[in-house]
């Protein structure tokens, strides 16, 4: 029984623990500003090069300390999520653009003011559209954009990418021989996100990007006939062009592919330059993601960036803390540092952006057919979406459920969220 | 226990008591029974992450939605083979390794320590280690295979349902191997060795010994620790969801994986639901076990 006697000294100590965690944050002793930062897709290099940040941050801005919070990566925003509804010791946040809308929908977000701020004049249209995507007001300053481009092998007898999804297909049909395959399929989590990709370019000009989901008549893009088109390619372009294991490839085991010599192509984000380089491909080069019949190809973009709280008892600072971050010297740095399409126009005079695997992302950005889009993040079943959508797709490649079937579901899904909506 | 009269406690040594279990309660009924209770309130409200500003009270709509759903039932069936077989191999498995344990030998120690080495990881590195081990392209298991010359093609063994149930069952035996080897094993030491020594002067065999000595005493033990292993392995998502995430196409999932993607579907009251079902399923089955096994009488 000697369990039971530790017990309530145990508890007592974990009692004042938490009581003294209570008193963290706050002012200081010496009327010194503290700042409470957490950080939501943490990794060493980047909590390091974060730290570095904040470090100058504090050096420019004598009297204002920062603590950051680093949560491990698969539950930090469950985390902030969890502090957010104390709504206690928490000044500066990292905001993803799934996460966006429910901040600032439960009230959690302050609106960051732009007015009297240089560095705004100084983001690229996208980060000043993306700041603005939720609710109208700028609730977060991105620090980067993720997109996605083609990845191809130059030696696998390649003369140039294949610019259209019937021409990867046919590409990597080619090879396709013994151990090698044409390209790293995602079957697995996050599967459904290249289904919704191809569907996408086969509707073409008739999607609305805004909402895209949706065509311009409202109607969803899965009831379409070119939605079939889509779909029977993508399951065409699993079984005669990718490794069968890849029903249940993530994102490491599509990246192992393309780098262990498995595969000849692969669609992913820029954070993947790096992984390559450090490989032992050596031919390899970058394109723009492919495009359908309609010589249109949508992708949305991936961001995430700073926010403040609504209930930050040092908001000037706070902003303040954000502002420094976003402005073009920091975010260039961290552009670089987590391999991300910067936010300042600066940028586009730097040579690493300007260069070799990155130029893909310069020539889609030049392309008008290649088009960025949103998601509809904003609806109450994005979430649920995301989860079934991924199990309705590998049941589509493993012949558990037919083309029609999943996008009737899809299309009846959809058409229910409208209403939900409107 | 019930014979021995209780000292009565009274007056100043009575509030002294109560004080002194008080931060004990509290911390129990903060860390434990708050988030429960409240996690069977969200199940009968509509409560989604996308607007937490209206919670209205529902009913049973989140238990009526989910028991229409197909996957439900689907990942109920799958529960029922991931724990049956998880368990079979376990228990038999850890009972030969503590038997084998039990004996002296040099080094017994340190190799006691290595086999329950897996005990002390956690389920969720257990399952990435894994998956990248079944991986059909680049797995160490293929490998092996293919160079035994067992197999003539490598295996998608995370891509087709069976075989996908099968790695994840056997990664599951694989880490509570150990559990049943520990727990059988500190049995088996409370087993007096006159009785062994009376049996053997009787002309018992090894076989009659360890069915009329060994078995009978351990056997309250077993039952219990039975039952634990049931519970834990049905609450134990994080080997399946690590490795399959569920699939392909929900044929790992069981009844936890299937909570853990409504509470990332951001739909917290239907996983409410999904919980109190799973609470109420494991309550039952403890009732009606302990009733068979009379785990309280055996003794």
């Amino acid at each position: 029984m000697r369990s039971s006697r530790l017990a309530a000294p145990t508890a007592l100590l974990a009692a004042a623990t938490l009581v003294l965690a209570g008193c963290g944050s706050g002012s200081g002793s010496s009327g010194e500003v503290r700042l409470r930062m957490i950080e939501s897709l943490t990794s060493p290099e980047r909590t390091k090069l974060i730290k570095r940040l904040i470090a100058d941050f504090e050096k420019a801005n004598p009297g204002v300390s920062v603590e950051l919070v680093s949560p491990p990566l698969d539950s930090a925003d469950q985390k902030i999520t969890q502090i957010l509804q104390t709504k206690k010791d928490l000044d500066v946040l990292e905001v993803r653009d799934h996460t966006a809308k429910s901040f600032s929908n439960n009230g959690w977000l302050a609106e960051l003011p732009t007015d009297a701020w240089p560095g705004w004049a100084d983001l690229t249209d996208l980060a000043r559209k993306k700041a603005v995507e939720v609710g109208g007001k700028p609730y977060l300053i991105p620090y980067g954009f993720y997109q996605r481009t083609l990845f191809h092998r130059t030696d696998w007898g390649l003369t140039q990418p294949p610019r259209t999804w019937q021409e990867l297909y046919e590409a990597g049909k080619k090879m396709t021989t013994g151990d090698r395959y044409g390209y790293s399929f995602r079957g697995g989590k996050g599967g459904a996100d290249y289904a919704v990709m191809m569907i996408s370019a086969y509707n073409g000009e008739a999607l609305d990007p805004e909402k895209s989901f949706f065509l311009k008549d409202k109607r969803t893009i899965f009831s379409t006939p070119e939605a079939a088109q889509a779909l029977d390619l993508y399951v065409k372009i699993f079984k005669e062009a990718s490794p069968p294991d890849s029903v249940s490839w993530g994102y490491p085991e599509m990246v192992q592919g393309f780098t262990s010599g498995v595969t000849g192509m692969l669609i992913q984000d820029p954070e993947v330059i790096k992984t390559v380089e450090e490989s032992g491909v050596q031919a390899w080069s970058t394109a723009p993601i492919p495009k359908g019949p309609t010589g249109y190809a949508f992708q949305p973009v991936g961001y995430a960036g700073w926010g403040v709280t609504s209930f930050s008892k040092h908001r000037k600072e706070a902003v303040e803390l954000v502002q420094f971050l976003s402005e073009a010297k920091q975010s260039i740095a961290f552009a670089k540092g987590n391999s991300l399409i910067p936010i300042s126009r600066q940028a586009q005079n730097d040579p690493q952006f300007s260069q070799g695997a990155w130029k893909a992302y310069l020539q889609a950005q030049q392309d008008p057919q290649q088009v960025i889009t949103i998601r509809p993040v904003d609806y109450p079943g994005w979430s649920q979406f995301t989860v079934d959508s991924d199990r309705d797709v590998q049941a589509l490649i493993t012949g558990k459920k037919t083309v029609a079937e999943v996008l009737a579901s899809w299309d009846a899904f959809w058409t229910d969220q409208a209403k939900k909506v409107s | 226990m019930s014979s021995v009269a209780r000292p009565a406690f009274t007056g100043r040594k009575a509030r002294f008591i109560a004080l002194c279990l008080l931060p004990g309660v509290i911390f129990v009924a903060v860390f434990t029974y708050y988030p429960m209770i409240r996690g069977a309130v969200i199940a009968f409200q509509r409560y989604n992450l996308f607007d937490l500003t209206s919670t209205p009270f529902v009913g049973l709509e989140n238990f009526r939605s989910v028991l229409a759903e197909d996957r439900f039932w689907t990942a109920l069936r799958n529960t029922g083979t991931w724990v049956a077989v998880s368990l079979f191999f376990q228990f038999f498995l850890g009972f030969g390794l503590a038997l084998l344990l039990r004996r002296q030998f040099r080094g017994r120690g340190l190799y006691q320590a290595w086999v329950f080495f897996p005990w002390a990881m956690s389920g969720f590195l257990i399952g990435l280690l894994w998956r990248w081990m079944f991986n059909g392209q680049f797995g160490v298991v293929n490998d092996l295979l293919l160079k035994a010359g067992i197999i003539d093609e490598r295996i998608g063994f995370l891509a087709s349902p069976g075989w996908a149930m099968t790695s994840v069952i056997v990664a599951n035996v694989w880490y509570g191997v150990t559990f049943f080897a520990i727990m059988i094993m500190a049995a088996l030491q409370s087993v007096p060795g006159e009785l062994y020594e009376a049996a053997s002067v009787d002309g018992a065999s090894r076989l009659r010994q360890f069915w009329h000595v060994t078995l009978p005493h351990i056997r309250p033990t077993l039952a219990l620790i039975v039952l634990l292993r049931i519970i834990w392995i049905l609450n134990f998502p994080d080997l399946i969801y690590a490795m399959t995430g569920g699939g392909p196409a929900g044929g790992t999932d069981i009844v936890t994986t299937f909570l853990i993607q409504q509470v990332i579907g951001g739909d917290y009251g239907r996983a409410g639901a999904v919980g109190l079902l799973v609470l109420g399923l494991l309550l039952s089955f403890s009732v009606f076990y302990l009733n068979v096994t009379r785990f309280e009488r055996s003794r």
